[in-house]
């Protein structure tokens, strides 16, 4: 039983030291506001496919994807544009999810209070929510809930093949 | 949608308790007094929850004060790590009795990989790179056709898992060859669907490389060493009536 206890406390100390970010929430600039028309615009001009994510800092399901979102905006920056658009949410708790889960990703990150753009969108109000689009605004895939890898490799593997 | 990895999960058990139920028939771990279900099911739990943990490390998401997370397996489970925690369950609850228990699930644990993985058919994740194979799928509305990659591995892991369930039943292979054979089939499988597949990064290719390697230099010393210990038995006879007719 003691060794199970040291080995916990031992798996808890370890465990602390790891994770976390090193971005301070001052360093996150604020979050531009957008509309729906506004979105729709943003999309129609963009010469690159586009990855839209839709999150919220209390969504708990959005945390789990956000480091997958974050790898991809790493790995397909130059070919593949990523959008993050923050929904029924406030600028601090927005910023706070972002120095914690997106700290140094190629992200476009914007404000949605009321949640309007993911319906403009075509989409609906649950979160998250993950749009694929083909250059210039061109829906391809609507994904809802958390996206994991495969899925997100699949269809970002769609949009590249619709750019050419 | 939600749901549909949890319909993977159910395809995976579904396929490991049939295994079971039809080997038992024919006398898989009979002498064994565990329960091969209760050990497979608390293998699975444990590897998931480690695989899930070291997922969330290798993502830089603290566990501790991310708890909430843990239980949302669809962010990642780390393969490797949650193959090694199952595999040591397994030896850990079979105590003495070890390596029977793993042998005992061995061909279970392949068709649960093979249900798992065939569940992708309810997640629409069973396609993986371009292909213009005649028998390639494409996803509804996209022109580019691909290897259907998940069906793939789940048929190589059925075939794999009913082939080390009938050399149990007739070979009667040594302790412990079931079990390699089966690590040696998993990691074998997973190393040639791998270049087929979609993925972020790059695999976990050297779990699979260890685990291949692993089960195939065991099996092998576990056959040598049935043979070599088998001949001298078998070589008894013949030397008799040499001894016989000594001086």
């Amino acid at each position: 039983m003691r060794r199970f206890v040291i080995l916990i406390l031992v798996l808890s100390i370890v465990l602390a030291a790891c994770g976390g970010s090193d971005v301070d929430v001052s360093d996150v600039p604020e979050l531009p506001p957008v509309t729906g028309d506004e979105m729709m615009a943003i999309l129609a001009a963009s010469e690159e496919p586009v990855v839209l994510n839709v999150w919220a800092s209390w969504c708990i399901p959005c945390r789990s994807e956000a480091p997958l979102l974050e790898r991809a905006a790493e790995q397909f920056a130059g070919e593949v544009t990523f959008i993050g658009v923050n929904v029924r949410d406030g600028q601090s708790g927005a910023r706070e999810f972002i120095a914690e889960f997106f700290p140094d990703a190629p992200i476009d990150h914007y404000l949605d209070r009321p949640g309007d753009v993911p319906i403009a969108l075509g989409g609906n109000t649950g979160v998250p929510l993950t749009f694929f689009y083909a250059p210039h605004g061109e829906l391809v895939q609507l994904h809802s809930g958390v996206i994991d890898e495969r899925t997100l490799a699949l269809q970002i593997d769609e949009i590249l093949a619709r750019t050419g | 949608m939600e749901f549909s990895l949890l319909f993977a999960a159910l395809m995976g058990m579904l396929a490991m308790w049939a295994m079971l139920w039809w080997e038992a028939k024919r006398g898989n771990a009979a002498d064994c007094a565990r329960n091969l279900w209760d050990v497979a099911l608390t293998a699975a739990v444990a590897g998931l929850f480690v695989g899930r943990l070291a997922a969330m490390l290798g993502d830089g998401v603290n566990p501790l004060t991310n708890p909430k997370d843990i239980i949302i397996i669809r962010g990642g489970v780390a393969t490797g790590w949650a193959a090694l925690t199952a595999v040591v369950t397994v030896l850990v609850m079979g105590g003495k009795e070890r390596w029977i228990v793993a042998d005992g699930l061995s061909a279970a644990a392949l068709a649960g990989l093979a249900g798992w993985h065939s569940g992708c058919l309810a997640r629409d994740a069973c396609l993986g790179t371009a292909s213009d194979l005649p028998w390639a799928l494409a996803q509804e509305g996209s022109a580019v056709t691909r290897h259907p990659v998940e069906l793939y591995a789940a048929v190589l892991l059925a075939i794999g898992a009913f082939g080390l369930a009938a050399w149990k039943a007739r070979g009667r292979p040594p302790l412990g060859a079931p079990s390699a054979a089966a690590l040696a089939i998993a990691g074998g499988v997973r190393l040639v669907t791998e270049p087929m597949r979609l993925a972020l990064s790059v695999g976990p290719t050297l779990w699979y490389w260890a685990a291949f390697l692993m089960g195939t230099v065991t099996l092998i010393i576990l056959l040598w060493r049935k043979r070599t210990q088998a001949a001298p038995v078998a070589a008894t006879p013949r030397a008799q009536p040499e001894n016989q007719a000594g001086p």
